[in-house]
């Protein structure tokens, strides 16, 4: 344990001497969310344009059903997934962002219309002395009721872009119904059709997919890239602690440490305990200027979700990933010039393809396929999870899995690459 | 082996990988205790791959060695805690002080608290760093970091050091006070095996001399005796009349 501590408080202060290193540690990233939070808040209001997710649940057996489908199709903005899942699991996978919009259209919806329609004709007929005055009609037409619903984080103008989309496709529905039975009922009478005023039988209703007012959190400028930027500069750890590597081995540090007594994982263990400690600081940091500084520039506060612990286990997994990656970069290569460029570059690569810059849904089908395998995704997605659905330990586990089992391989790496050339 | 035989190398052998001559190829020889030893040779002889062997920092393609009757393939962690090294780089951290680097050296042999404070502060006292202790390392000349490196080889009191070239670049004062320290440690019973191309350092300072070139030994003596033997003034003629005048820039 004397080694394991005396490396740890070795390395931090060597890093904590650095100020070029502290200020791409802790000033880059931190500008970095201020500047593209501000620059990103307005693109973020319109992502509307895009093409959502949808979870069809059609249970009616007749045509309106496969019109809704069908003008929800034309509509070009959202791609739809047909199930027959009950209302309820239709929620949950609302609620855990699997899509974007559920709509579930009800059992005999075609019939509910129709004898909605039928009556409201009739009735309308039998006033004008057209149809037959002793026929009773129900003069409470019942309103067919068609579920919607959106993700938590789901914006409030994109919630009224589809809404007031399915309303235009079913008014026409409505209106062709109601054609279809007056042209039936003028057809069995001789007497002139007035026109009438078309009544909505359909309705839509919004169910709500959260729990608690925190679930109803908007992915904004804010929520997106304070964590992205978090993540970022987590990562850009890797050029300093690659460079620390190469000085050591360089400067003859390492070779003394190899001579003496007790296992190198040991020193190795320290110096990641030691940038570890600086990637949690960094988290803790970031976070309060999504909280506490981004509000004072006119932007959104950062809403953190419920589970802390969540937060914490990611963090520390995203640290470790970076730490991983900084090992192997330090192993890998044998210049500070060379570890620094590959490191940058391909940190801005991981970035860009794990949805940092931009959000990963609005990239090509195939970078988001790419995206899957970049750590900053997984870290970035898992932070989301919290933040904007309500995720918890257990929602964000298989992303902090992927973070561990990256920072075990680039370890196994670099393990592997320092035999061979011991040889 | 004898029992005052600190290291003894039998049949060494060390082919790199893709290398095709050996860096050392077959070597005996056997280094007394409580001496002051000189691994001597050219650039590329295969002294740093003999001590990097030694030391554990390299497998040996073949052969075996000893360090106090401890077998280099056997018992390598308890041969590290009976060496110390000082390499030819200043292996310090330049933002840390003295003391810092020190404490970090000393607490990596598992010393701590008053008895690794004692031991730094009496090192530092013998090489005149004394004020310097709270300083950081990179506003020292270069002489000063040569002595805090040494410093950090033989803190944990080793019975065997290995130093490659620990005066090179420094003025003649402070290479006069690592030469003074050096004995001091030796006469405390530490064997020292030492490799420079200072011959007339070398000289001065061993009690024994072994040359090599093109990874085989030359020659393995007193420097005295050796001088006499081969009729020369010096080591550095020694040297250069059983090694060659051929430039060694490979």
């Amino acid at each position: 344990m004397l080694r394991l501590f005396a490396t740890i408080k070795k390395d931090l202060l060597i890093l904590l001497r650095d100020r070029g290193g502290l200020a791409i540690m802790f000033l880059m990233p931190m500008a970095m969310i201020i500047i593209m939070a501000l620059i990103q808040d307005a693109p973020f209001k319109d992502y509307q344009e895009l093409k959502i997710p949808l979870l069809l649940v059609n249970n009616d057996t007749g045509s309106l059903g496969k019109k809704i489908e069908q003008g929800l199709q034309e509509s070009k903005i959202v791609e739809i997934t047909k199930s027959t899942l009950a209302n309820e699991e239709v929620k949950q996978k609302i609620k855990a962002g699997e899509y974007e919009i559920g709509i579930i259209i009800p059992a005999q919806a075609t019939q509910t219309l129709n004898n909605g329609v039928n009556r409201f004709v009739s009735e309308k007929l039998a006033v004008a002395g057209i149809g037959d005055s002793t026929k009773k009609t129900d003069t409470t037409a019942q309103t067919l009721d068609l579920q919607i619903l959106f993700a938590p984080g789901t914006k409030k103008s994109f919630k009224a872009t589809i809404l007031s989309s399915l309303k235009q496709s079913s008014s026409k529905l409505e209106t062709q119904t109601l054609l279809d039975f007056f042209s039936k009922q003028l057809a069995s009478t001789e007497k002139q059709s007035d026109t009438y005023p078309l009544k909505e039988f359909i309705n839509f209703s919004e169910v709500s997919t959260v729990d608690t007012p925190a679930e109803a959190l908007l992915l904004n400028s804010v929520q997106h890239n304070v964590p992205a930027w978090t993540i970022f500069g987590m990562f850009f750890i890797v050029i300093s602690m690659a460079g620390s590597i190469i000085k050591e081995r360089d400067d003859g540090s390492f070779m003394r440490i190899r001579t003496m007594p007790g296992s190198f994982i040991t020193v190795l263990i320290g110096k990641i305990s030691a940038y570890l400690i600086i990637c949690m600081i960094q988290c803790l940091l970031m976070l309060l200027v999504g909280i506490y500084i981004l509000p004072h520039l006119g932007l959104p506060t950062l809403q953190i979700g419920n589970s802390i612990t969540g937060i914490v286990i990611t963090a520390f997994c995203t640290g470790l990933a970076a730490t991983g990656y900084g090992v192997m970069v330090g192993t890998i290569f044998s210049t500070h010039q060379q570890s620094s460029t590959f490191g940058a570059v391909s940190i801005v690569i991981l970035a860009a393809l794990g949805g940092i810059w931009v959000p990963v849904y609005i990239m090509p089908e195939t970078i988001q396929t790419l995206a899957g395998f970049s750590p900053l995704y997984w870290s970035l997605s898992a932070f989301h999870k919290i933040f904007l659905n309500g995720g918890t330990v257990s929602t964000v586990l298989i992303y902090d899995i992927k973070l561990l089992g990256f920072f075990v391989v680039m370890l196994a790496i670099s393990y592997f690459y320092n035999k061979v050339k011991k040889r | 082996m004898s029992v005052n035989t600190a290291i003894e190398v039998k049949n060494l052998i060390k082919i790199y990988n893709g290398s095709l001559q050996p860096a050392v190829n077959a070597i005996s020889f056997t280094i007394p205790q409580a001496k002051i030893v000189g691994l001597l040779g050219p650039n590329g002889a295969g002294k740093t791959t003999t001590i990097s062997i030694l030391c554990g920092l390299l497998q040996p393609s073949s052969g075996e060695a000893t360090i106090l009757g401890l077998s280099i393939h056997k018992d390598l962690q308890e041969i590290k805690k009976l060496i110390g090294v000082v390499p030819q780089e200043i292996a310090l951290y330049p933002t840390l002080t003295a003391y810092e680097n020190l404490q970090y050296i000393g607490n990596m042999y598992g010393l701590k608290g008053p008895q690794l404070k004692k031991k730094i502060n009496e090192h530092l006292d013998i090489v005149g760093l004394s004020a310097q202790a709270k300083k950081r390392v990179e506003t020292f000349s270069g002489g000063m970091k040569r002595r805090i490196n040494l410093i950090a080889g033989i803190l944990h009191d080793p019975q065997i050091v290995f130093l490659d070239e620990p005066t090179v670049g420094v003025d003649v004062q402070s290479r006069n006070l690592i030469t003074e320290h050096l004995h001091l440690i030796n006469k405390q019973g530490c064997t020292i095996v030492y490799t420079s191309h200072l011959m007339e350092e070398a000289e001065n300072l061993c009690a024994e001399i072994v040359i090599i070139d093109k990874g085989e030994i030359i020659t393995q003596g007193e420097p005295k005796a050796l001088i006499a033997e081969q009729q020369t003034k010096n080591l550095e003629e020694l040297f250069l009349k059983l090694t060659g005048k051929k430039l060694r820039d490979e």
